[in-house]
């Protein structure tokens, strides 16, 4: 397992890898997303996405660059999707993505999972984060810069499909 | 007061900070093979400190201070929901029954064995320095993420940046002393004092009555 978890029981600090990570449960994650959505005035879809991408891209780079060395990408799209189940986001399966895009599939889903339970069906999809921890491990994986592709969430398990799908591209120059 | 501190010494002895922390931080919270964490009644999930301090910064520098303010009270308000639900779910567990409750005498024991449970969670150490029965809780915590970090990249702020501590602080008092759950949450409500991003050396709060309840 290159993922490791450490706890400082007299700091209340945790690591993951060497970051700090911490635990919290659907009320605050769900209404962290509610709470920025209803904010007028911004894009908090982007700024999710964007935030999501530049924290996993960094984390990941590291990952591969100690723990994770000489890996092909398709063994490091493994344990990013390992990374994504052991975090407790859910099940994604990044199989068919290359350096070009591709596609991204979930069959399984924290948001669509505890925004089900705290707040019931939502007209509209939900897996903002998994569009930017998607961006951010492609971007460390094949050498780019976080924000160099682009998701999009054009199936989710919220709107009542059987799985989310995530399609991704390269972004054109001046995106 | 003579009584109440009197109080609080004996609780001081009552409950073992450290064994609770030891005990909770063993519990099996993990991922099953669908990469879901349920723990106490509520789906958790675990993410960097920097994905939340960068989100919410971002989010509050974006938006006019009147915004700002509506926004700091949505999370105030989200992560009191997360700490009433989740504590309470701890308290009826089979663990805290076996484990923890049998250190709890007293519903001022109950407080700081709610206290050291959230020292779990990675978030920066909570401790209690100052409870009165039924009125007041004043806690504080030396080492938040993200106070320094706005410390860092904006220099000081013009408030307190802890909203998740803020509401953890009034949630044992609602837990404790408020109407039983679930009827119980924001009958306190707590302010931060003290906040190490506005360059002060800790930061601190205080749980007190709502005054329209």
């Amino acid at each position: 397992m290159p993922f490791s978890l450490k706890f400082d029981p007299d700091n209340n600090i945790m690591e993951l890898n060497g970051s700090l990570v911490s635990l919290h449960c659907h009320h605050y994650n769900c209404g962290l997303l509610k709470a920025i959505e209803s904010t007028p005035n911004i894009d908090a879809h982007k700024v999710l996405v964007e935030t999501a991408a530049e924290e996993f891209f960094k984390n990941f780079k590291n990952c591969l660059s100690n723990e994770l060395q000489e890996l092909t990408a398709e063994a490091a799209l493994q344990e990013a999707a390992e990374l994504y189940r052991l975090m407790g986001f859910g099940r994604l399966d990044l199989g068919k993505l290359t350096a070009d895009g591709g596609s991204a599939y979930a069959d399984s889903s924290y948001y669509v999972v505890s925004w089900l339970a705290k707040y019931g069906r939502r007209a509209t999809p939900v897996c903002y984060f998994t569009c930017g921890y998607i961006a951010g491990i492609l971007g460390a994986i094949f050498n780019a810069a976080p924000d160099t592709y682009e998701v999009k969430e054009t199936e989710c398990m919220m709107l009542g499909h059987d799985y989310c799908e995530f399609i991704v591209s390269k972004k054109s120059n001046g995106d | 007061m003579i009584t109440v501190n009197l109080l609080y010494q004996r609780n001081q002895m009552a409950i073992d900070s450290k064994k609770i922390i030891e005990i909770a931080s063993s519990l099996p919270i993990a991922s099953n093979e669908k990469g879901i964490m349920a723990a106490f009644g509520v789906y958790v999930a675990m993410n960097y400190n920097e994905f939340f301090f960068q989100l919410v910064s971002k989010i509050i520098r974006m938006v006019d201070d009147k915004e700002a303010r509506a926004v700091e009270q949505n999370l105030y308000d989200a992560v009191l929901e997360c700490a009433y639900h989740t504590f309470h779910g701890a308290r009826s567990s089979m663990h805290w029954r076996d484990l923890i409750l049998p250190m709890i005498k007293t519903p001022e024991d109950e407080v700081h064995a709610l206290v050291a449970f959230t020292n779990v969670f990675g978030i920066g150490y909570i401790e209690v320095e100052e409870l009165i029965p039924g009125e007041k809780l004043v806690t504080t915590v030396k080492n938040a993420y993200d106070p320094g970090r706005y410390l860092e990249e904006y220099g000081p702020q013009p408030r307190g940046r802890c909203y998740m501590f803020n509401a953890c602080n009034a949630s044992y008092m609602d837990l404790v002393y408020a109407p039983k759950y679930p009827n119980g949450m924001g009958t306190f409500i707590s302010r931060e004092v003290m906040c190490r991003s506005m360059d002060h050396p800790a930061c601190k709060f205080v749980a007190e009555l709502h005054q329209s309840r």
